[in-house]
This record gives structure tokens, sequence and C-alpha cells, in this order.
């Protein structure tokens, strides 16, 4: 089951996935490597796009407001 | 529009050299990959001030005078552990914009931004642009636009209009549940503006699989969304708006447009750890919209070029003549979206950095392909400074109903005739009670049945038909969102770690939207591009991180009770810190409304007094308009810090937003080109900032006394103008909506506390001293002098409770508005202000001597300090204000009362 699910981004990045052990994440948990180092501000962004392209939307919803200006 | 998200830290300690901590923290999560959409693990405090600032737009023919769409928004955040597994997150959001922005786009040969023109001794001067919907232009029979030279020209340009400024506001929620390798939250929230209203909710799933190194999201969200827009009753009259005349409400002074709309999406994300320095997250969405779908002020230019005109003007024999009209725009009442994205993350050993690459790809059934490519590096340079410079390339293929203007080969009217080409005439008083009337060839008029009749007893007229809209495209927009461009964008952010969980961020965005940078080109022409940049600054407290430091450091809670209780949350300066080292974060809000009589003096006034007595300045000597309610709402942050054991110095920056309305006066005839009655006036952005010291004078048990010195700069603006109505500039927004005071001032103060057993008292001098006669605008805001005290219980070692009075003076505002000069009517004027001769319906809010007064208050508070726990060492507070006396200077709303709310946390 956990081979499987490994395969699915595999397929996407035709990268294979390593066995990394718990003692061995200490470079994944640095703060940098956040999917999101700087949440705050990227929704700002995100929120800003928003009112500025059609390709908004897709996630989840959230608010915003009209953004019709 | 926008999204707000939570924020992920995959690791919850400090960054230390010890990989082995590191280690451990890893081990300790519940969830090492956990995405945007589920609660993280530390509780935190932001909050956040961003500015985004627009360009301006080109006009081609003409200069545009018109300030580009700027918006000031706040944020703030918290996020909480209930239990170990329970976690609560809230937000707030307030935007405030205002500015200039595209309506519609039109031939560029129709001069669809009339100059607007003033004679300057024998020279026609053109100072700036006004929108003009509605002309007419010529067109070869091929329905080509020609210009004055009868040469074919189709360029467009946008036509703008400007919008005073508004406010939205936005709370929302999420409550999440973890398990060990899984974790629920639900959320929810409201979005509100005067014209604008949403309400959603969300559910959000994770599970981790394959020892952590992979998990899988799931999320589900609905939004509903009302709106009511009021077209803008400038442009209003020369929009067609029949194809939602049933959406339509006529108010007594404004139309009303309605819709509903409804969106459901769903996503599903999977995180994988590639390798212990690289992983990736992959996503896909599908959002669902339906029903009115349109942005209510945005226009279609459609021209409209019947045959039948060809050489009917002698200037162009050759031309048709079309009959420029601007329709309110039509979008398809459904909306398919699908979104589908990877983020790949790479560590960087040798720099001890991190290359962050994602790529999204968006369609959706309006005819729309957009792609996403965005690169960050996030560099620590050690001591907790951390850089993250980041590139963005974004391109969008055009809707299939995107259009910069139609052209229609019909007339927009015509007379109407019947089968067998006769001119049909009617009632002119009654045009719809079917009779119908046709002219004879002796010049006399029948009815359908042929009878005679008495035209000198009947008003009758040609009966006017209006185009074919089945002839029109079902669905149309000019709107630029729809349009093919491309847009380049780059940033920097700085953030920097303090000890103790505090950090700061700033943040810096340039964006340059252009036609030119489509993917595969086609885009857009160059009359649409524009740039815009974001500027942030943010402040974030880590409480987990805090939480530590207070419980390590218990002698700080220790302190905290040799005081005795907190004063009353509407008490500034009332403590300080005791130890060397120490700091403070904190939060107060103020709300305060005025609304009911309007009085003068003590006393309530008639509308017939103020009317013949409150505008003695202005040029009818006579008011038109009074306030019918005033709300101001101010958020203050504060941080404070301790150098030495005597000496405090602390930083308050501002934001502020006021809404008000007025009401014609009893007595006064509504004049619409004059009378602003339009559902109110919002301003709304950074106040002014303060920066004080405070100096310890005596501290013995039970007895403390101290000083406070304070500077506050004038980072309000105060030259918030109304826009441009009815063919006139507006002038200044009354001094009570300006957001600061726009003068340097001198805050000084003075504190006394007490305490014994259960019981706590104090008392406060404290003033403002205007350093500057006027401000950059003219005037300077009236001094003020406060006096209160109080006195407080405990009723439990952590609850206490408070009364208080206070006694506040403030002088009338000195000097006025510098005079504005303008273009009203085709005339420059020397001053388009409230009161003027072009601008004259004014109301006492205008009249710098109807503000301050004497004022007496009765306050009710509560105060915690939370003993243990999450929020140990947090102190909250509210209170109640009760005018029980008003005497104003001049005429003024009386005042309902005001409510002050704070948070403080000191380490």
């Amino acid at each position: 089951m956990n081979k499987l699910v490994c395969l699915l981004p595999l397929v996407l990045v035709i990268t294979g996935c390593t066995a990394v052990a718990p003692w061995q994440r200490g470079t994944l948990a640095k703060p940098q490597m956040a999917l999101e180092p700087n949440p705050v501000q990227s929704a700002l962004r995100t929120h800003t796009y928003g009112s500025r392209e059609a390709a908004a939307g897709g996630g989840s919803a959230v608010g915003g407001g009209c953004g019709c200006y | 529009m926008g999204a707000r998200q939570w924020e992920v830290v995959v690791a919850a300690t400090k960054v230390t050299s010890a990989l082995q901590a590191l280690t451990v923290a890893a081990l300790a999560l519940p969830g090492l990959l956990q995405s945007t959409t589920c609660l993280a693990d530390d509780d935190e405090v932001d909050f956040q001030y961003s500015h985004y600032q627009e360009g301006k737009r080109s006009l081609v023919k003409v200069p545009n005078n018109r300030n580009p769409i700027e918006v000031d928004s706040i944020f703030g955040s918290s996020k909480v552990s209930l239990t170990d597994r329970i976690k609560f997150a809230f937000a707030y959001t307030q935007d405030t914009w205002s500015g200039a922005t595209p309506i519609t786009t039109a031939p560029l040969v129709g001069n669809g931004n009339h100059p607007i023109q003033v004679t300057s001794g024998k020279n026609l001067l053109t100072v700036g642009a006004s929108p003009l919907i509605n002309r007419q232009i010529f067109l070869d029979p091929q329905l080509h636009p020609l210009n004055y030279k009868q040469q074919i020209d189709a360029s467009p340009v946008h036509i703008l209009a400007t919008a005073s400024p508004e406010t939205r506001k936005q709370g929302d929620f999420k409550l999440g549940y973890e398990w060990d390798e899984a974790a629920v939250d639900i959320g929810g929230g409201i979005s509100v503006e005067k014209d604008y209203e949403s309400r959603f909710g969300n559910i959000n799933t994770r599970w981790d699989f394959n020892q952590k190194l992979t998990s899988l999201n799931v999320g589900l969200s609905y939004t509903n969304s009302d709106t009511s827009a009021i077209l803008d009753h400038d442009a209003e009259p020369y929009i067609t708006k029949t194809a939602f005349q049933n959406q339509i409400e006529i108010l007594p002074y404004t139309q009303v447009l309605s819709g509903n709309k409804q969106d459901w999406s769903s996503s599903l994300g999977l995180t994988q750890v590639l390798n212990k320095n690289a992983l990736i997250e992959t996503n896909i969405g599908y959002t669902r919209s339906t029903g009115y779908l349109e942005n209510p002020y945005k226009v279609m230019t459609v021209v409209f070029a019947d045959s039948a005109t060809l050489g009917s003007d002698p200037s162009a024999p050759n031309a048709l003549v079309g009959d420029v009209r601007a329709l309110l725009e039509q979008r398809p009442n459904e909306r398919n979206q699908l979104t589908m994205g990877a983020r790949y993350i790479q560590y960087i050993n040798p720099l001890d950095a991190a290359l962050h690459l994602d790529y999204r790809f968006f369609h959706d059934d309006w005819g729309i392909n957009a792609h996403t490519f965005e690169a960050d590096w996030v560099q620590p340079l050690g001591q907790g400074w951390t850089v993250t410079p980041r590139i963005r390339y974004y391109s969008q293929d055009a809707a299939n109903f995107y259009a910069p203007y139609l052209i229609s080969n019909q007339a927009f009217t015509k007379t109407a005739t019947d089968s067998i080409g006769r001119e049909i005439w009617v009632d002119a008083n009654n045009p719809n009670n079917g009779q119908q009337f046709f002219r004879t060839n002796n010049g006399g008029f029948v009815d359908d049945k042929g009878n005679s009749v008495d035209i000198t007893a009947v008003d009758i007229t040609p009966k006017r038909v209006g185009f074919d809209a089945s002839k029109l495209p079902a669905n149309f927009s000019s709107d630029q969102r729809l349009s093919g461009y491309g847009a380049l964008s780059g940033g920097v952010t700085v953030s920097k770690q303090f000890a103790k969980g505090l950090s700061l961020e700033a943040g810096f965005e340039y964006y340059t939207h252009q036609g030119a940078l489509k993917l595969g080109g086609g885009g857009e022409g160059a009359y649409s591009d524009f740039n815009y940049y974001v500027a942030n600054a943010a402040l974030k407290v880590n409480l987990s991180t805090l939480g530590r430091a207070i419980a390590d450091h218990s002698s700080h809670t220790q302190h905290h009770h040799e005081h005795g209780t907190p004063a009353p949350a509407g008490v500034m300066f009332s403590h300080m810190l005791g130890n060397e080292g120490d700091m403070m974060v904190g939060y107060r809000y103020m709300y305060s409304r005025q609304a009911g009589d309007m009085l003068h003096g003590t006393d309530p006034v008639s509308d017939k007094n103020i009317k013949n007595n409150a505008c003695l300045d202005s040029y009818l000597r006579r008011c038109r308009v009074a306030p019918d309610y005033m709300d101001m709402h101010m958020h203050m942050l504060n941080i404070m810090y301790a150098p030495t054991d005597w000496l405090n110095l602390m930083l308050m920056p501002q934001f502020m937003d006021m809404g008000m309305n007025q009401r014609l006066l009893s007595g006064v005839t509504y004049d619409a080109t004059q009378d602003h009655l339009h559902g109110g006036h919002q301003t709304g952005g950074v106040g002014d900032t303060g920066m004080y010291a405070l100096f310890k004078l005596f501290d013995k048990t039970g007895h403390h006394l101290h000083t406070s010195l304070g500077l506050s700069a004038p980072t309000g603006d105060v030259d918030i103008k109304l826009r441009r109505m009815h063919g006139k500039d507006a002038g200044f927004i009354h001094y009570g909506m300006q957001l600061g005071s726009g003068t340097w001032d001198f805050n000084p103060s003075l504190t006394y506390t007490g305490n014994l057993a259960r019981w706590s008292w104090g008392a406060q001098l404290s003033g403002t001293i205007r350093l500057e006669d006027k401000n950059a605008s003219g005037y300077a805001l009236g001094d003020i002098f406060q006096s209160t005290a109080w006195g407080s219980y405990n009723l439990t070692h952590w609850l206490s409770a408070s009364v208080r009075g206070v006694y506040t003076a403030q002088g009338q505002i000195n000097g006025a508005f510098n005079l504005t000069p303008g273009v009203a009517n085709g005339k420059q004027v020397n001053n388009v202000n409230p009161g003027s001769k072009s601008n004259f319906s004014a109301g006492p809010m205008d009249y710098g001597n109807s503000y301050g007064g004497r004022y007496w208050d009765v306050g009710f508070g509560v105060s915690a300090t939370i003993p243990e726990g999450t929020f140990q060492g947090h102190r909250f507070g509210v209170e109640w204000l009760q005018p029980v006396e008003d005497d104003v200077n001049g005429y003024q709303l009386e005042r309902v009362g005001a409510l002050s709310a704070s948070w403080n946390l000191m380490f």
C-alpha cells in the first residue's frame, strides 16, 4: 500500500522515492523547507493575484470579497 | 476571491546547529508534511499591513489625472491549541481601496475619455479626462471605426471611473482535530462590504502514510455571495441595463443591482518526501461557480451601426453613423474550473538554502487556459535573518466571450413599423396601452381599424423599439481580467527572527501586466498594460516559544501581581514593564459611534436651526445636509521594550477606518447633482504612529507613579478627497473622515496606580498638543486634555471588574481645508470643497467650529490575566464607555458610546 502511494508522485516527477528514516529528516524540518515559508504573505499575494487574474479558485473557499475594482 | 491560508510550520523548534535537535523535532511532529489547508502545530499571533499601489493607466490621447487604485490592508490572526489535539484559529482582514479603474473599453476614435478642458487666456488647456460612454462615431460600410480623416482606426482605449474609498471586512475561523496520522479541520467565515457579502465554509482532511513520508489532503468548500451593487450614479443614466431589469431595484437616490453566486470547490493534494533533501507537493482542484458571475461595475461598449445611416451625416457621405452605447456586461451563469499544480522543494546544501519551484495549470469552460510558474529561493543568513527573492510568470488566454468592444449592425433604437412598412405611432402619455396610429397620405392619422383619429385630442408620437438583443453575442465582457495577457513579477521578502519567539517580516513585489507577455503571443494591445507594487510588513508572535519562556521565568507572573489588576482596557500607558530586557506586545481595538440627535452645546437642535446657523461660512450661508451616523474603528498595535527598569520605550502604529452617512435636512429640496446621498462614505488606512518613552517616578508596595512623553508622527492621510461627480470635482471629504491629525503632536501623560488586597485604583492625566499650526491640508485639530480615575475589584485571582469616570476636553479645529482648485461644469474654479460655489451642499461636519467639546463618560470593564495553560500570562480586557454628557462645539451628532478591547502579552 505504502509503495503504491509512493508511486503517485513518482509518475509526475520521474524520481524515485527514497526511504528516509526519521533521523534523516533534519533538513526537511528546516523552516526554509516548509511548503509555505511565509504563509501570511503568501495569502496576501494569492488574494492580490485573485483580484487581478482569471485563474483564481480551484482551492479551498476562504473568502476574499468581490474584488470588483 | 483571494485566499486566506493557514500557516504551515514544518519545524516546531528554532533551528539550531545540532542535527539531533532537528531530528527530534521532526519525529515529534504529528505530520511532517502539512499542507496549507490544515492547521499547524505552533500557537501564533500574526499581524500584517500591506499597501497595493497601481500605476496610472494610459488614456492614449488625453492626460490621465486620476489617482490609480490603491488598497490598504490589515490582517490579524491567532492560532491556539485548545488541547494537545484540538486547534483553533481565527483571522480578521480589512481592506480599504480607492482610485480609478477601467469600467469599459471603447474605440479610441470616439474619444471615450472626454478631455476636461478649461480656457486659460486664449489657450484651451486639457486638465484631465472624464469618461463619456454614449456618443457617435463614423464607421465604413464594412463596420470598421473611422477617425476624423475617415481612415480606419479600430484601436481601443480604456474608460476609467473613480471610486471613493470603500472598505471590506472579513472574519473567519478554523477548528481542527489531530490524530497521530490524520487531521481534520472545519472552517468558515464571512466577508462584508457595502455592495457584496460572502459567506463560506470548508472542511479539510489530511492522512499521513508511509512513515509520514506521504500525506494526502482532501478538501471541500462552499461559498455563497450576494451582490447588491449601487450603480454609479454618474454613469448609470448612460448604461443600458435591459438584460438585468428584473435584478435592479430603484430606490429614492440610487439603483441597486442584485445577484447571488455560489461556488463549490474540491481539492486533492499529495505531498511526498523524495529524499532527505527534497519533497514535492502535487494537487488538483475543481471549482464550480453558478449564478450571477458578472462584475456589476463593468460595462460593454457596443457600437450600434445601422446600415440605414449611410451618408446621413453630410460631413461623412460614405460612412455609417454609429451610436456608441454601454451595456452591463453579460457572463455565462456557470463556470467550471480545473487546476493542477506541482511544487518541488530542494535543499541546497552548501548554502543551507531551499529552492521552491511551482507550476500551476488552470483551465475553465469560458475558454481560459492559464499557466503560472514561480521560483523562490529561501536563504537563511544567520542570526535569525532570512532573505527570499522570488520571480513569477503568469499567462492566460482570453475568455471566449471577451472583446474590447462590440460592433452591431443595427440601430440602438428605431421607429417601429408594421408588417406592411408603415410607421407606428402611439399615445405619448400612455405608449403601452395597445393603441396604434398610422399616418395617411393626406397627413391625417387613422387607428389600426382604419378609423380617422383627431390628433388634437391625443398627443401622439412615433413608437420606438430597442435593438434586437439576439443579434448580440449571448455573453460579452471587456473586463481586463478576462483578456489574453502575461504578467511578470518579482520581489523579495526579508525576515528576522528575534529571541523569545518574536519575528518581523517585510516584503515587496513589483508586477507588470502586459498583452505582449502572453505565452505564444496574441495578447491584448498595449493600451491595457498596467503595473502595480505591493509592500507588506508583518509581526509574528510565536506563543509556543513565548509560553516556554514565560513558564521558565516565573518572576514575570510575580511581577504582574505587584501592581494589582490591569487598568481598564480603554486606558493607555497605564502600565510599565518592571525588569530590564522585558518586552510586551499588545493589540487594542477601539470603536466609537455617533448617532441620534444633533446637539448644539448640550441640547438637541432642530434641522431648521442647523440649516440657518451651522454653515455660515459656506457659499449659500446655509447647511443642506447633516451627519446621520459616524463610526470609527481603530486598530492599534503596540510593542514595548524595557532597556532599563526605569525606562520603557513603546512604538504604536495605528490603522483606522471610518464610515459615515449624511441626510438631507428637513425643508431642503434634494438636488441630485449636489447632495451626495448614496449610501454613505468610507475611508481607511494607516493612522498616525506613536512613539513613547515611559519613566518610572515612584514605585513602592501598593503605590506606583510614572509619566510618559510621546510624539505622534503624522503618518495618517489628511488629504482624502471625494471623487469627481456630476461633472464636478468634489474636494476634501469631512475633517472627521481623514485618517490622522496631519501634524506632529506631543502626548504627555501622568499615571498613578495603587492596590490593596483585592482592590486596585488609579488616575491619569493626559494630553495631546499639536506642535504645528496647520497640517499640509491647511488645518490643525484641537488640543486634547483628558483626566480619568478608576477603581477595580478582583472577582477571582485572574478576573477583575472596573468602573471608571472620564472627562475629556478638545478644542475646535484651527484653520480650514486649503482651497482645492478643480474643474466644475467645464470651468476651472478656485475651490471645489464642500460648501464652495460649485459644490455648495455642506453640513456642520465640513466646518472646524463643529469639532471638539467637553465630554463626560463612565466606563464599565472587565480584565482577565490568564493564570495557566496555553494563554498563561495573556491579558484580555474589554471596556464600554457610556456617555453621561456631551457639551459640543458648534453642531454635532451625539455620541452613542465607545468600546475598547485589548490583548497584551509580556515576556
